[in-house]
């Protein structure tokens, strides 16, 4: 009688350790998977507090805003709508054409916001994981984060002569050769023959950017000038120059444009 | 003593004085009209019809010319080398012996009028570089007027309802398109508009030294700088605020119209005005007249670069829905101090009541008929702490964290004082509720984001604390 | 004694005869001077030659003393005052009228530029050519040995000649007119600047009252051209004429201009035009009208240096001709060339930047631009109040006449030249850069300022150097040479200070070729 007793207390111990250890192993399996969607639902909170109202619940843009309208210095009425994230094409990134953007270059937009457009910096209001979690966000608009990696980011590196006259007179060519004036124009006012039909990728007309208005939405720098050009603005009607222009030529046309944008090349009074 | 000394210099200083009086002399018998003078008597002795005109010809004196205009105290001397101006014979002669195009010799002979009066330039000069007054060298405020914008002178004397048949076209256009484009909404002019810009009462015959001519290209005169400030004002005066967007032919034009805005006025005798325009008083002309520069056809809400703010859609139709005339009233006669919005009531910019009610009346005209839903404000106890986190997600990235707006943002100042007094707090809730459709403030309420009556009514009670000067 | 006999027609046919004789000879009493007594007569009877002696010493007519410029201001005296008057024909002082009548000229009347520029630049001309005269009657000690108050004269001549100049200057009623006519307003105000740091202004505005007296009101408009037009033509010409009056009679009761008395006469120099008679001597046994002698005292030096001296005919005169017609040509010449200035009307909304005074007064502007009162009444009157101080306080009449006075004052001369322009360049460039009290502490009490500032330290080293230079050489001479060298040096190097290097503002600028358009 006394052996049965032992020996059922062991397996019943065995057991309970049994069930207990396998129970753990399922919840730890479950906690990681619920560690990826912790992410994914602080994203969708973020975004909808502060990212829904313009760029929409299905992240397509058409958010409550609607339209924004923006009037510069020439009188040109330019009309856009905030980014529409469903087709994973963004402009303003370090990687070539076609290529979807780093995570650093959509921290980068978040952190700065856009200048001369309505896309405000978020910098000081959400922290960093919040960021991160909104870029997961983000990314399950389309499917093509899931189908691709973004490519590696173009180094950018400034030779000292950009600005010069010599370069300045080089970049004129180029613009020449190339018909840039075709949309921006022969002064670079953006009234170009071609500049009424452009259209984006979504099928909205775009307007060729009129240099003498002020900043670029990049910002000014001659860098960010360069990366323009070799990336090109995907999304838009503004190509890459990467194969067709040498990195000497691309050097010397943001040259031009800083002297279209009145930024060099000026006689001191 | 020292005679030889005294004496040498006595014979050098002496020829050198007479070589100086002979030159001196010299000099005053052949001004330069003389040559143009005895250019006209060859035109004439060749082209003379029979012998009589040519002894007639012949004996035409060399000599100065002048014309006083006494009522005006003008004095003319042009003639000196215009001489041939009013002489039909010269009709196919060169410049400066041609006869004056056109016929208006024919009712405003040179003997009356002279020629300054309408052509400007230094009419005592007697030379052709003083005469015409080109260059700051000649020190004259008033060079010859080009060609384009000579219909400015007409204006002097004569009514714009006889212009518009004769010969004054682009005078009669320049100051439809002066009353059309706005310019009063920040331009003076007899005591009337807006204080943005300067007055310009007396532009047109301001001296050149009242102009910053720093960026003028070419000639630094009055009329180089009307046209290119009307082209581009940001490239000539630097930060300007103007909002203006001409093309070349409308710039010319609006320069003529300027041009006649001058301290002159033409005495009696000279002055030829039979009908006095009237001054517009319907809604759409005032608002053409003082309006429509920064509001454009008031349907778009944009954000403009040169004001560097969004300047409201005042004839939007959901705007109008829930607008009050009586508010609109009154946010027109105080204006939004701190913006570009004058204040226009009479002691300010002079418009009177009934003109402002018109105003309202063509602003309104596209009301929508259906009344909107109410907001019972006053039932709601608010909570301006939640108001204030609900503000600072939803509202700041439009309207600033501050609410004030302004540079960059696409919201409007939620503290300016027309806000804050002028404003019924249910406008501003079921602005917030409904959105305003055709501008991109979006709805917060049910049919939009979602939030409830209470959050809305607790935000309306945050924006309203703007105005609360350190109170609890 | 005609005949007693002669019938009355023959006798009044006689007179006609001889009529030319008769009337000549009726005030050319002399005769022809072709005898050394009568040119000595000529001189002496005739009303405007005896101002100036029968005799001139050998000295004065030495190119090399005076260079003239004692003559050349008085011809250009002469000149403008007749291109002045030619001008009163024109001109109409009246706002509305004034700027037209000198358009006029300029264009219809014959020679009407001509004679603006002639009155111009004789006008300016005096100026230079009188501070030349000023240090040439300085440097070769002119101011001692009876002539002390011929030199205070000559102060006072100075002053009135600023005035004519500065009048005139607001005649066109242009816009370089109107603005000079408001900062001279503004000079005279400057008092203001002391009775308001002691607060007394409301009682005693001494300021206020001589700037409304001068504009006939408290801003320039017809009142003020009236009185500029009324000084301008009268009051200050008739005390001019008087003082010069006085000046030349002064000169002459002095005993003509100073000569060394060490002076030798070299037969080199000796040409003359008319070689002297051998008479016995210069003044012939019979009685001449009203000749004197006095037997004690300088003045006249009738019976000294006789072997040094000439007949003042011709040889004065030769010289005052030939000098006249220079000055005569050279101010055709450079009225051919180069027109007065003349600008925009006046226009009391558009100010000229920088308002600068006439060119002669832009040295006082910039040490007003430190402080009003000192640097227009203050220091001025300080310089005026020393020059005229100047023959009182160096009363050593060792080699007067002599330029420099000998090689201790050539060297000193020289020292105080290097050693001003120094200084005074210096100064400037201090105040250029690190800008005066007002830059450092904004809130200084403006008494302070009008103590201590640039244009008073300037002027209490010059004080103190020639202080020093007269312990160091134990010379007031040469203590007199250190203090007007400065005076010169500084009066030059302040003129091109605020000629050439004030822009508007009264900012410092290297060239005009920077100034800001506005």
């Amino acid at each position: 009688m006394r052996c049965l007793r032992r020996r059922s207390i062991t397996v019943f111990l065995f057991s309970v350790v049994f069930l207990t250890a396998v129970v753990m192993l399922i919840i730890r399996d479950t906690e990681s998977s619920y560690a990826v969607e912790d992410i994914l639902k602080l994203g969708k909170k973020v975004y909808e507090q502060r990212c829904l109202i313009c760029h929409g619940k299905d992240g397509d843009g058409k958010g409550l805003v609607g339209v924004l309208r923006r009037t510069e210095l020439s009188g040109r009425t330019i009309e856009t709508l905030p980014r529409d994230f469903t087709i994973g094409v963004f402009r303003f990134r370090s990687t070539p054409t076609g290529c979807l953007p780093t995570d650093e270059d959509l921290l980068k937009i978040i952190d700065h916001g856009i200048k001369r457009s309505f896309m405000p910096s978020h910098k000081k209001e959400l922290t960093l994981e919040e960021k991160k979690a909104v870029i997961s966000y983000i990314k399950t608009f389309s499917e093509r984060w899931e189908e691709e990696e973004p490519c590696d980011p173009i180094p950018v590196k400034k030779p000292p002569w950009v600005g010069s006259p010599s370069s300045i007179e080089k970049g004129k060519r180029v613009y020449k050769d190339m018909k840039c004036w075709e949309c921006h124009g022969y002064e670079g006012r953006g009234d170009g023959p071609k500049a009424e039909k452009l259209k984006d990728d979504w099928g909205k007309r775009i307007w060729p950017f009129d240099f003498t208005t002020g900043e670029l939405k990049r910002g000014t720098s001659p860098e960010n000038i360069y990366i323009t050009f070799t990336t090109g603005l995907d999304g838009t009607g503004m190509p890459s120059y990467e194969d067709s222009l040498s990195e000497e030529d691309r050097w010397h046309l943001v040259s031009y444009t800083l002297k279209l944008m009145g930024m060099v090349g000026k006689k001191k009074e | 003593m020292y005679s030889r000394f005294y004496l040498s210099v006595l014979l050098i200083s002496g020829l050198v004085l007479i070589t100086f009086l002979v030159f001196a002399t010299y000099r005053e018998l052949n001004p330069e009209w003389k040559k143009y003078q005895l250019e006209y008597r060859d035109l004439l002795i060749k082209n003379a019809p029979n012998e009589a005109a040519r002894k007639k010809a012949r004996s035409i004196k060399i000599e100065h010319q002048q014309i006083y205009i006494k009522p005006l105290k003008k004095v003319d001397r042009c003639m000196n080398c215009h001489r041939g101006v009013d002489d039909p014979l010269m009709k196919d002669a060169k410049v400066p012996h041609k006869l004056h195009s056109g016929d208006y010799l024919k009712k405003h002979p040179v003997s009356k009028f002279g020629c300054t009066l309408c052509h400007y330039g230094q009419g005592r000069a007697t030379n052709k570089k003083d005469a015409h007054g080109k260059g700051r060298d000649t020190h004259w405020d008033y060079p010859l007027i080009p060609f384009k914008y000579i219909q400015s002178s007409c204006a002097k004397c004569h009514d714009y309802l006889f212009l518009k048949d004769n010969g004054g076209e682009m005078v009669v256009e320049g100051e439809r398109l002066f009353r059309e484009k706005g310019c009063r909404g920040c331009h003076k002019l007899n005591g009337v508009g807006g204080d943005l810009g300067k007055p310009l009462d007396i532009i047109g015959s301001q001296p050149i030294a009242y102009f910053p001519m720093k960026y003028v290209v070419g000639e630094r005169n009055t009329y180089n700088w009307l046209k290119q400030h009307f082209l581009d004002p940001r490239k000539i005066v630097p930060g300007s605020e103007m909002r203006v967007f001409l093309s070349e032919k409308e710039a010319d034009l609006l320069t003529t119209y300027t041009l006649t805005l001058r301290a002159e006025e033409m005495p009696r005798q000279f002055r030829a005005i039979r009908y006095t325009t009237p001054v517009p008083k319907d809604g759409e002309s005032l608002y053409k007249m003082y309006c429509v520069a920064c509001h454009g056809n008031g349907k778009i809400s944009a954000y403009d670069e040169i004001l560097k703010r969004t300047i409201p859609a005042i004839m939007n139709p959901a705007f109008l829905k829930i607008a009050d005339d009586k508010n609109l009233e009154r946010i027109i006669k105080e204006g939004r101090k701190g913006t570009p919005m004058t204040s226009w009531k009479r002691t300010a910019a002079g418009l009177r009541d009934e003109e402002i009610r018109n105003i309202i009346k063509f602003i309104t005209k596209d009301r929508p008929d259906e009344r909107p839903e109410p907001f019972d404000y006053k039932r709601f106890v608010t909570d301006t702490k939640h108001g204030k986190e609900l503000f600072n997600v939803r509202c700041a990235l439009c309207h600033g964290k501050d609410g004030k707006g302004g540079k960059d943002h696409l919201g409007l100042n939620l503290r300016n004082p027309a806000v804050q007094k002028f404003v019924d707090p249910e406008f501003l809730a079921m602005t917030i509720r409904d959105g305003r459709k055709g501008t991109p403030m979006p709805a917060f309420g049910k049919t939009g984001v979602g939030l409830s009556d209470q959050d809305i009514a607790d935000l309306v009670a945050y924006i309203r604390s703007f105005s609360d000067k350190g109170k609890k | 004694m005609g005949e007693v006999n002669q019938s009355g027609i023959a006798k009044f046919l006689n007179n006609i005869r001889s009529l030319k004789k008769s009337f000549l000879g009726s005030f050319l009493r002399s005769g022809k001077p072709t005898s050394d007594k009568s040119r000595a007569a000529v001189m002496f009877n005739n009303f405007f030659l005896h101002i100036q002696g029968v005799k001139t010493h050998i000295n004065t007519l030495r190119p090399t003393y005076t260079f003239g410029f004692g003559l050349i201001s008085l011809y250009l005296l002469i000149i403008v005052v007749i291109s002045g008057v030619l001008l009163m024909v024109y001109y109409n002082p009246s706002v509305t009228e004034a700027y037209n009548k000198i358009k006029d000229l300029k264009y219809v009347v014959f020679g009407g530029n001509l004679l603006r520029n002639i009155h111009k630049w004789s006008g300016e001309g005096m100026i230079i050519f009188v501070l030349l005269h000023m240090a040439r009657v300085f440097y070769t000690g002119s101011y001692k040995k009876g002539r002390e108050f011929n030199w205070v004269i000559g102060i006072v001549l100075l002053i009135l000649m600023f005035g004519m100049n500065l009048s005139g200057y607001m005649l066109p009623w242009d816009q370089l007119a109107y603005w000079a006519l408001l900062i001279v307003a503004n000079i005279i105000n400057s008092p203001k600047e002391i009775t308001d740091s002691l607060g007394i202004t409301q009682y005693f505005d001494i300021g206020g009252f001589f700037k409304e007296l001068f504009l006939g009101g408290t801003n320039p408009t017809q009142e003020s051209l009236t009185r500029v037009y009324l000084l301008h033509i009268w009051l200050l010409p008739m005390f001019l004429f008087l003082f010069l009056g006085i000046h030349f009679w002064r000169i002459r009761k002095d005993g003509g201009l100073t000569r060394p008395d060490t002076f030798e006469r070299k037969d080199s120099d000796v040409y003359y035009v008319n070689p002297p008679e051998k008479t016995g001597g210069i003044f012939p046994t019979y009685k001449t009208y009203g000749l004197m002698e006095l037997a004690r005292g300088r003045t006249p030096a009738v019976d000294k240096d006789v072997e040094n001296t000439v007949l003042s005919w011709p040889n004065l005169l030769i010289a005052e001709l030939a000098i006249f017609v220079l000055t005569l040509a050279g101010v055709i010449a450079y009225a051919y060339f180069v027109d007065a200035p003349f600008k925009e009307p006046a226009n009391p909304l558009i100010p000229e930047n920088p308002a600068k005074a006439p060119w002669y007064f832009l040295g006082l502007q910039e040490l007003l631009s430190y402080s009003a009162f000192m640097g227009g009444v203050g220091l001025p009157g300080l310089a005026l109040l020393g020059l005229a101080l100047i023959p009182y306080l160096d009363r050593e009449e060792d080699r007067v006449g002599i330029w420099f006075t000998n090689r201790q004052g050539v060297t000193v001369a020289l020292q105080s030249f290097i050693i001003g322009t120094i200084v005074v360049i210096g100064i400037l460039a201090f105040v250029v850069n690190f800008g005066w009290f007002r830059n450092w502490w904004p809130n200084v009490p403006q008494i302070l300022i009008t103590l201590i500032n640039p244009g008073n330290i300037w002027v209490g080293f010059m004080i103190v150097y020639s202080l020093f230079v007269i312990k160091k050489t134990g010379s007031t001479r040469m203590g007199a040479i250190a203090l007007f060298t400065m005076f010169l040096v500084s009066y030059v190097i302040f003129t091109a200070m605020g000629t050439y290097f004030r822009g508007p503002n009264w900012d410092f600028f290297w060239s005009k070729s920077q100034w800001p358009i506005h």
